[in-house]
């Protein structure tokens, strides 16, 4: 991940800095107040509500401060103690030239921190441009660097004062260790303006409250899964962080209005926002943030379950530049929710998730296609009222606009569906229809007209045979199969021979989900690519939230007996395997003259040529 | 297609297209300030042979796009991408090189600026502060314990 590069100076620097005194004592220690803000764009890992279908959605559009007023020399000299007075003049060598400003401008192009760590043991004016860069956002991969750290911000004897250098700050990577102990001294950061400490599930309200309170700076706060903070934190949030666009609370669901309705009154910034799971909160909060913040881009209210319409009509009316709205399973919505709204159009809406909203009817989906004609994303799964009107009639207005749709558990859906689907919609690149019962091979055969199909998620459709497979994947001209990853658990009219088509003609294939299809399931030769059935207990519990939402139920006994799932590597060896056994098994055709069967069940014969690497899958779950 | 003289710190003048000295934004927001110039515009801050030298790479760089204001995918790729033409322009003693980077940045001129800073990161990546030190010709003015101290308060940093 590439570090951040400080923004240039683009105003001239003076030529005559030939030589350049580093005096500590020629400045006053007033760097906090003239100190300027540097906030750079940054799409990286950290980033908390990133998503990978949505390219434009990010924290990227925060705003950009650039207007660097005070010479970095000065300000890392008001950092450093002033005991270590040395006045040296350094001997004029061409890099001495250099005024500070533009030796950090070639420190910003130095993406790896021990390089800059190096930097900062070359001379007192190298440390000095390269310590902001080292520590604006700092990473471990170990607790105990962390702990180092720690160390080095509490030592008041420090070679600078690191504790206001820190402008960043991702303990995602050591979150199973945070603890309250542990993340106390961050309190004395005081310059944070993005704290991400994702899955940091032991933290309490006491130490949070602390770094919250000295830290007005923050702009972007994830706290998804400490389920332990309370309307305290929040409202410590509420108090002392304005300039907050991105906050990210998913699963702490002790948070009440009595915190996010006055959060939503001081962060008239929010811009970004994730509720998941928070089911205490009520409309209160939801029409108290549609009034207070006019940038709100992004809702997430997952399982806010005690959501209803009305909530829905103001975010509508208050919010005119909505991108992005997720409503799964609040389930109190009703037709009126949207069938109320003016006829305006909403053209900055992409995404609406509206998953498990079972009341909703056909007449919402013609209504929100209606005034939101350019949305991209549109998630109706498990709107079980939906019937094929509502694909014929609406969703196929989108045309060119829909690139994903989620139509699983939809149960009255029928091929006519699907066929009208792809004749008006044909940039759809991941489509699911889990459930969808009632269709068959005729709509598998039409999905094969999507060009640039590739996610396909068919599970449970068990009227599908291997036709279906093979036309889908069919392409002419040698094309490429585009498909990369392919869910057909339980669809048990499948056999090898389907599945082997289908295997060889999508190179591009990273994930196969065959659970439950006894044909692979049953058979350790092809298992053994598998990866391992998930265990409850050895999973996050992000992913094991993840996982109870796409079964529903807990994962047990007969499920992992069941289960098979190749992914990466183990899709290209199970790839080799059954080419492998094709052609021993056309082989032995040849020789035995006339024995038709194209594959044998035998589970000594083949294992030993694959060579077993124990590589497991790497993607997660299922998605 | 219109000319402009240059007339450099030691007193050179030095002719180039007007579009090519735009590359410079200083140039280009003086010209567009005082209209059409007759005498040579003075660079004080800039000697003959640095201007020669900023002058080629403009010239060879006329045809890029600008670079948007808000655009910042330029200063965000990092220093292992310098097209070959540049690396090449690049390789001239460290005196010239440090000339070009404070010139580019005096009379304004980004993607330069950038290429400079980039090939001097390549510089000191992989190597020692003592290599550091030897290469850039740099007096350690450290105490051998404020050394260890550096060292041992930055210790937790380690590369993603």
């Amino acid at each position: 991940m590439a570090r951040q590069p400080v923004p240039l100076s683009i105003d001239p620097v003076p030529l005559d800095a030939g030589y350049v005194i580093v005096d500590p004592n020629s400045t006053s220690n007033s760097s906090s107040s003239s100190s300027p803000e540097r906030f750079t764009n940054d799409e990286g890992p950290d980033c908390f509500m990133s998503n990978p279908d949505d390219s434009h959605s990010s924290i990227a559009e925060l705003t950009d401060f650039r207007n660097m007023t005070v010479s970095p020399i000065e300000k890392m000299s008001s950092f450093r103690k002033p005991h270590h007075h040395h006045q040296q003049q350094q001997p004029l060598s061409p890099v001495n030239k250099l005024p500070p400003e533009l030796l950090i401008a070639i420190f910003s192009k130095i993406t790896s921190l021990v390089a800059l760590k190096t930097c900062m043991l070359v001379s007192r004016q190298w440390a000095d441009c390269s310590v902001e860069l080292l520590w604006h956002r700092p990473h471990f991969g170990e607790f105990t660097k962390y702990e180092a750290m720690v160390a080095a911000i509490q030592d008041e004897n420090a070679f600078y004062k690191y504790s206001q250098l820190i402008k960043r700050l991702n303990l995602t990577p050591i979150s199973t260790k945070a603890n309250d102990g542990s993340m106390k001294p961050l309190g004395l950061c005081t310059k944070l303006e993005r704290l991400t400490l994702t899955n940091c599930v032991n933290l309490t309200d006491s130490p949070l409250m602390e770094i919250l309170a000295s830290n007005p700076r923050i702009q972007a706060l994830d706290m998804s899964q400490l389920y332990n903070i309370s309307d305290l934190s929040i409202n410590v949030v509420a108090q002392n962080c304005p300039r907050l666009q991105g906050l990210n609370v998913a699963g702490c669901k002790r948070i009440t209005d009595a915190s996010m309705v006055p959060l939503s009154k001081n962060c008239k910034f929010l811009r970004r926002l994730k509720l998941n799971d928070c089911n205490l909160l009520t409309n209160s909060t939801v029409i108290s943030l549609a009034e207070n913040c006019p940038q709100l881009l992004e809702i997430d209210l997952h399982k806010c379950h005690n959501i209803t319409d009305e909530s829905v009509l103001h975010v509508f009316n208050q919010l005119r530049q909505l991108r992005e709205l997720r409503l799964a399973y609040c389930d109190l919505l009703t037709d009126d929710a949207f069938l109320k709204l003016p006829n305006r159009p909403y053209e900055l809406l992409r995404i609406l998730d509206l998953t498990g909203c079972r009341l909703l009817t056909d007449q919402s989906v013609n209504k929100i296609v209606n005034i939101a004609p350019r949305l991209r994303n549109l998630i109706l799964a498990k709107c079980e009222n939906i019937t094929d009107r509502a694909v014929t009639q609406s969703i196929t207005k989108l045309g060119k606009n829909l690139h994903y749709l989620h139509l699983g558990h939809c149960q009255h859906l029928t091929d006519r569906a699907v066929q009208s689907l792809v004749r008006h919609c044909n940039r759809i690149r991941y489509i699911d229809l889990a459930c969808c019962t009632l269709l068959t091979d005729q709509a598998v055969c039409h999905l094969a007209g999507l060009p640039k199909l590739r996610r396909i998620g068919l599970v449970k459709c068990h009227q599908i045979t291997d036709y279906a497979i093979q036309t889908l994947v069919r392409r002419t001209n040698d094309a490429q199969c585009p498909l990369e990853r392919v869910h057909l658990s339980y669809c048990t009219n499948l056999t090898v021979n389907g599945i082997h088509d289908l295997i060889k003609s999508c190179e591009r294939l990273t994930h196969l989900s065959l659970t439950g299809v006894d044909v692979f399931y049953s058979r350790k030769d092809f298992t053994q690519f598998c990866r391992p059935p998930p265990e409850g207990m050895s999973l996050s519990p992000y992913l094991r939230r993840i996982l109870s939402m796409l079964t529903e139920v807990e994962f047990n006994e007969h499920q992992r007996e069941v289960f098979c799932v190749f992914s990466g590597s183990g899709v290209d060896k199970l790839r080799r395997h059954l080419n492998a056994q094709q052609a021993a098994s056309s082989a032995a055709a040849n020789t035995a003259g006339g024995n038709n069967l194209a594959y044998y069940n035998d589970d000594d014969d083949d294992t030993q040529e694959m060579e077993e690497d124990g590589e497991a899958g790497t993607d997660g779950v299922e998605d | 297609m219109s000319e402009i003289k240059l007339l450099s710190s030691d007193q050179a003048t030095i002719t180039v297209e007007k579009s090519v000295a735009e590359r410079s934004i200083l140039i280009k927001n003086m010209l567009e300030d005082v209209g059409e110039v007759t005498e040579a515009i003075p660079i004080p801050n800039v000697n003959e042979n640095v201007l020669k030298k900023v002058i080629e790479w403009c010239e060879h760089h006329k045809g890029d796009p600008p670079a948007q204001a808000d655009d910042d995918s330029d200063s965000r790729k990092k220093s292992s991408d310098i097209d070959e033409w540049d690396q090449k322009f690049m390789q001239v003693d460290q005196e010239m090189l440090f000339e070009i980077i404070l010139a580019a940045n005096y009379l304004d001129i980004k993607p330069l600026l950038d290429v400079g800073c980039k090939t001097v990161a390549n510089m000191i990546k992989g190597k020692s502060p003592e290599e550091i030190r030897k290469t850039f010709n740099i007096q350690n003015d450290f105490t051998p314990e404020e050394e260890e101290q550096i060292r041992r308060e930055n210790e937790w940093a380690e590369d993603r």
